[in-house]
């Protein structure tokens, strides 16, 4: 069909793509209703943490992501239940922090910038096989725990009380979901990046709301969204040798923009 | 052979709670049995909803002990024999994805297994429930467009859903107009009489107090029970309590 499939790498960075925007979708349907937008921001400044000590030990970044959002995922819900802290202040906090370690890593390190460059802002040319792997196995982790439990964090998301008082485990369901997250943001630093993982976790989600449907129709346009938003921004970013992640963004805030527009009251 | 031991749905014993010092709850104790119709009266900030808190697990008492059904509450696992609405039920979100049915599904949750579909039982006690409520018709517009008489029978209708033998309303009349609140009454008193569910609710205006309740508690700090609501609202000792004159509250009621 197209010239760029005759690239591997482009085949790859499909492929990893696809599943990433079903991954950051369906997660960020909840992580939206549940007023936790900040949290993939913040969750994906902290696997640069992981990143940064992967490079700098010679360990795969990407696992090493996924094992620091994870750590930074339980103790902000830690903070978040045990001490009188706001939420986004909380995540501020877990932000700027884990932002700063990252960078003395990262500077103590020296030779290794490049590559780090590539986990801020994403990059197609650096899905490798294995990276490709990781995301199908841990992704498909994610996806059935996600799916297992859609209805009692649909429930949870709306109100946690009483979800609690009908019989439901709130507390270890707020830090599945957390968990859940924190692999998913650290899977898709390669493609999209981790400065800008959060606007595909996010914006699909928010633009979909704009139909004001049911859950289940809510979560499928969003899905829809995540997976145009990645398959035309990637191709535009083939074409026009743009950088990946920032051309899916600028893709799914075109889908936000019209989603606005068209329901407008 | 006359006297049948009942076990009672809520058996509270001597409950204090304090928060920063301050005393809310003093030495509450009281008894809740199956088919009971009690209503729950008291000033803001009297300590209504923090008892009705303690009883659901949401707040632990600083002192004092709660069993439910005859079990300590900490190995309580029936939960979905109670059903909750709480205070906010009625002001939800606007934006918030949820058509009636998505709403009153979550009445099943805690029933159904990871992955499960609904199961045939499911579908009926949900559309049961929603008959009850008289909102099968609403079932596929979304909660946020609905009135706040509408919303309040979607959010019973939800508790209902699971088959409580218990429904416990937290001032369910917030943001709700006068003819749907007796709208209301009429559906608590039908639930109660006709399906045996034991009804407790809580309201800061005694003007609402329907004429079929069973028992009155009155809590400002204190917890007095009457056995006779009739009486009770003129007895002196609880318009001391609730800090107005009981004869404000005949009047009241014939005004409407």
């Amino acid at each position: 069909m197209l010239e760029m499939f005759e690239y591997e790498f482009m085949q790859r960075a499909f492929m990893a793509g696809i599943l990433i925007a079903i991954l950051a979708s369906i997660s960020g349907t909840f992580i939206v209703l549940k007023r936790y937008s900040m949290m993939s921001e913040t969750l994906a400044h902290s696997a640069l943490v992981g990143v940064a000590v992967g490079l700098a030990a010679g360990f795969n970044p990407l696992w090493m992501a996924v094992v620091v959002a994870i750590i930074s995922a339980w103790l902000i819900e830690y903070l978040r239940t045990t001490f009188a802290l706001y939420s986004d202040s909380i995540l501020a906090i877990m932000l700027s922090g884990s932002l700063a370690i990252a960078v003395i890593i990262v500077s103590l390190g020296g030779a290794f910038n490049n590559s780090l460059f590539s986990y801020l802002f994403g990059s197609v040319l650096s899905v490798s096989d294995e990276d490709v792997m990781t995301i199908v196995i841990f992704g498909s982790i994610a996806l059935a725990l996600l799916l297992a439990f859609s209805k009692e964090l649909y429930f949870i998301a709306y109100d946690e009380e009483v979800a609690k008082v009908s019989g439901i485990k709130v507390k270890m369901l707020n830090f599945l979901l957390v968990t859940v997250v924190a692999i998913i943001i650290a899977l898709s630093i390669r493609v999209v990046g981790s400065l800008l993982i959060g606007a595909l976790m996010v914006i699909p989600t928010v633009s979909a709301l704009q139909y004001r449907v049911g859950f289940l129709q809510t979560t499928l346009i969003s899905l829809v969204f995540a997976i145009f938003s990645v398959i035309s921004g990637m191709t535009l970013s083939f074409y026009f040798s743009l950088p990946s992640g920032a051309t899916i963004v600028i893709c799914v805030l075109v889908v936000f923009i019209l989603s606005l527009v068209v329901n407008k009251k | 052979m006359s006297l049948k031991f009942r076990v009672p749905i809520f058996d509270v014993k001597g409950l204090d709670f304090n928060v920063r010092g301050q005393n809310i709850l003093s030495n509450v104790s009281l008894e809740i049995f199956n088919g009971e119709y009690i209503a729950i009266i008291g000033p803001n900030g009297g300590g209504k909803t923090t008892l009705i808190r303690m009883l659901l697990g949401l707040d632990k008492p600083t002192k004092g002990k709660i069993k439910l059904f005859g079990k300590k509450i900490s190995n309580f696992k029936e939960w979905s024999k109670i059903g909750y609405v709480p205070q906010r039920a009625s002001l939800v979100d606007a934006n918030f994805p949820a058509t009636v049915l998505d709403i009153v599904n979550m009445g099943r949750v805690s029933k159904r297994g990871i992955f499960s579909r609904s199961s045939k039982e499911d579908l009926n006690a949900v559309e049961d429930a929603m008959i009850k409520m008289d909102i099968s018709d609403l079932k596929d517009k979304m909660v946020g467009t609905l009135s706040g008489g509408q919303r309040q029978r979607v959010m019973i209708a939800r508790a209902l859903a699971s088959n409580p033998e218990i429904l416990i309303l937290d001032e369910p009349n917030t943001g709700v107009d006068m003819v749907s609140q007796q709208r209301f009454y009429a559906l608590l008193s039908k639930l109660n009489k006709e399906e045996n569910i034991t009804i407790v609710f809580i309201t800061h205006d005694i003007g609402v107090i329907a004429d079929d309740i069973g028992r009155l508690f009155t809590i400002n700090q204190k917890a007095i029970i009457c056995n006779n609501p009739k009486e009770a609202l003129s007895c002196e000792e609880m318009s001391e309590l609730y800090g107005i004159e009981a004869h404000l509250i005949h009047n009241h009621k014939h005004e409407h």
